[in-house]
């Protein structure tokens, strides 16, 4: 009897492993028979939940970059993309880094995306040595914490913060603002530097942290109730669309003001006609003229390959990897060189800006532009700075 | 104060939002109940209902409508969202539970069984419909209609709470005058004494799931029309729900129902006197809170002994 039973157990497992040694067999003979070496850059940022379509945003920008590097032909290696989803969710970030980190091809990093799962992520991307470009996460102290591995595109929030709050006290003339966020690494370091500034430009506010959930109507009576003219809103746009529908619902007449967070065309189809007149700030979206090279070309190539029109930090993730394999061009194909040669990168061409990275790894121009929700789209209002004078 | 401000206010959208809850509580209550199982996949017979309803509305495509066709949608999403409920609970209930009540399995494998297909059914939803925040079509314009005590009732507010008050007052009819109500107090009861005097158990489960997801249903219907429906909308809501389900105590009708109601006011509150921040927490205090003073829920009887 025991024999039939370990028969009965022997069979399926003896053609599993024979099934998984063909496999294997497949992808090992796949990669070794073409004569070039094949790197891997990949992208970490939420590809699922409800903020997913930022981060696909970026991880197209990626693929654009890379797919556009191999058929022009001049790299004396192959690259492939791998991306890695940790969902925005700083407790799912360091997971998603790891399958990246134990992937030994993956050479460079283009990522996190977000802010809390960048935090979340660079303790092991620094062991590692394995350099992680983002092109959106900018929460202020991420290039102040000692990450080695850490170098980013996009102007830090200590800016954005101070020209958002800037912008509603000089140019919406904001007497009294509501400041909310949503106490994520992204909306409440964010908010931080809002709240300085608008103290700094005498405008009086209440503030306070939300939990997000569906029914924001206590929220919006309290906004009404303290008769605030602005409020600003510092988080990701499924939170801000369904703010913006129950602030029109309990009578709000107000403005509203929030970050590249909120910047994407989801927020105008899940809020519908409230999002019409949302103000929204972002490093990103000014004029291809603004020191980059390039713009309408990828422009129309991403409207080809994706059909659709680059989101918010498309272009900054498409600089990202193109500078990633301007460093592999120039020679470093290992993680340690590829790290050491990204920070050193100086006057890269890309297609947001002119692209050096400083001590700390900030990269980012220092420019923010306003935005606003006008007809069912966002169109680019200016230069906060041009904007405010 | 800091709600004597707006209280009217609030009170009229919590009451909105607990009556969601209420509905949903149903279910909760209804099959613990009948089989003293905690159906932790309710939430999702909710979020299915909602994706019922807004099948429907989006397939009949009728672009700003008003008056009697505004009507005839709502009453429409909400048929929708209660078959979309009512099946999943059924298919539910054959899949997931009634292989094991065969089984005589213990009550852990049924709570795994419900756990396991909360998550099958939420990722489901998520893979195939996709994971954004689907906004219902507006069904109506919807704005202040009158105010009470200086509060706006908008249509929203009116459309849940009377579709709501509607399924409950029928609800507590059924269980109350009918023999399929009769049939669910005595399972609730004494399940073996029950089948001795005739009553066929099986058939009798299977309709409490039925109704406890056509309810669901309707509530996800209600909870898109202002809320949008998303895949994982039914995981606080249902959270929520079976928490008003044991503050009003657990395997009773009509505690379900002031338990609904009472979360949902005492939510709104506790957003305006605190921040929107401790939303949660103020929820789930004043469950323990209950809970320490009045063991058995605010209403505490059993369905068995109920009315």
């Amino acid at each position: 009897m025991l024999d039939r039973r370990i028969l009965r157990l022997a069979a399926p497992l003896a053609l599993g492993a024979l099934a998984l040694t063909a496999c294997g067999g497949s992808s090992g003979g796949g990669g070794s028979s073409s004569s070039k070496k094949t790197y891997t850059i990949a992208y970490q940022g939420p590809l699922s939940g409800d903020s997913a379509q930022l981060g696909i945003n970026m991880d197209n920008g990626v693929k654009l970059a890379i797919d556009a590097a191999n058929s022009k032909g001049d790299l004396p290696f192959t690259l492939k993309f791998v991306d890695s989803d940790d969902v925005g969710d700083p407790a799912q970030a360091p997971a998603a880094a790891r399958k990246l980190i134990d992937n030994t091809n993956v050479v460079a990093v283009v990522g996190p995306a977000f802010s809390g799962a960048t935090a979340a992520s660079e303790p092991l991307f620094s062991q590692a040595n394995l350099v992680s470009v983002s092109p959106s996460a900018t929460r202020a102290d991420l290039t102040g914490l000692g990450f080695t591995s850490f170098v980013r595109v996009v102007t830090g929030d200590t800016i954005q913060g101070a020209k958002l709050a800037d912008y509603v006290a000089k140019a919406l003339k904001s007497k009294s603002a509501y400041v909310v966020d949503d106490k994520s690494a992204y909306g409440a370091g964010l908010t931080k530097y809002v709240k300085e500034q608008l103290t700094k430009d005498g405008v009086t506010f209440k503030s306070e942290g939300l939990a997000p959930t569906k029914d924001y109507s206590a929220l919006a009576t309290k906004v009404v109730g303290s008769k605030a003219d602005t409020l600003v809103y510092g988080g990701y746009f499924p939170e801000m669309a369904l703010l913006a529908k129950a602030l029109k619902a309990a009578g709000y007449k107000g403005s509203i003001v929030s970050d590249d967070g909120a910047k994407d065309d989801q927020l105008i189809k899940q809020a519908g006609a409230t999002a019409d007149g949302i103000y929204l700030t972002c490093a990103c979206g000014g004029p291809p003229a603004a020191g980059g090279v390039g713009a309408d070309q990828f422009n129309a190539d991403y409207k080809s390959k994706f059909k659709s029109d680059p989101g918010t930090y498309s272009a900054e993730a498409f600089d990202s990897a193109n500078l990633i394999i301007a460093a592999m061009k120039a020679g470093a194909t290992d993680r340690a060189a590829i790290t050491e040669a990204v920070k050193k990168t100086s006057d890269f061409p890309g297609v947001t800006h002119k692209i050096t990275f400083d001590s700390r790894g900030e990269g980012g121009t220092g420019e923010i532009f306003m935005h606003q929700v006008k007809g069912g789209k966002i169109t680019l209002l200016g230069l906060i700075d041009d904007l405010i004078k | 104060m800091c709600f004597t401000q707006s209280f009217w206010q609030l009170t009229i959208s919590g009451l909105a939002l607990g009556s969601v809850y209420a509905l949903i509580a149903l279910g909760y209550t209804l099959v613990y109940g009948v089989l003293q199982l905690i159906n932790f996949a309710h939430s999702e017979v909710f979020m299915l209902g909602g994706f019922g309803g807004l099948f429907l509305i989006r397939g009949l495509g009728i672009s700003n409508p008003s008056g009697f066709t505004s009507v005839a949608l709502v009453i429409g999403g909400m048929l929708a969202g209660a078959v979309f409920g009512g099946v999943t609970a059924f298919v539910l209930e054959r899949v997931a539970y009634r292989p094991l009540r065969r089984r005589g399995a213990p009550k852990l494998a049924f709570l795994i069984s419900a756990i396991g297909a909360s998550y099958f059914l939420l990722n489901l939803a998520g893979k195939e419909f996709g994971r954004f925040n689907n906004p219902m079509p507006s069904l109506y314009t919807s704005g202040e209609v009158f105010s009470v005590f200086g509060a706006q009732v908008t249509t929203n507010n009116l459309v849940i709470g009377s579709a709501a008050v509607v399924m409950l007052i029928a609800l507590d009819r059924i269980i109350a005058k009918t023999r399929l109500g009769m049939g669910i107090r005595s399972v609730a009861q004494d399940a073996e004494a029950a089948s001795l005097m005739g009553v066929d158990i099986n058939k009798v489960i299977t309709r409490t799931f039925i109704i406890g997801g056509l309810l669901a249903g309707v509530a996800g219907f209600l909870f898109g029309i202002q809320f949008g429906v998303q895949y994982n909308m039914g995981f606080s809501a249902g959270t929520k729900a079976f928490t008003a389900a044991v503050l009003g105590g657990i395997g009773n009708v009509r505690g379900a129902v002031l338990g609904g109601l009472v979360l949902g006011v005492a939510e709104n509150l506790g957003v305006a006197c605190v921040s929107s921040a401790w939303r949660d927490v103020i929820a789930f205090m004043i469950l323990v809170l209950v809970l320490m003073v009045r063991p058995t829920g605010l209403l505490g009887e059993r369905l068995g002994r109920s009315a």
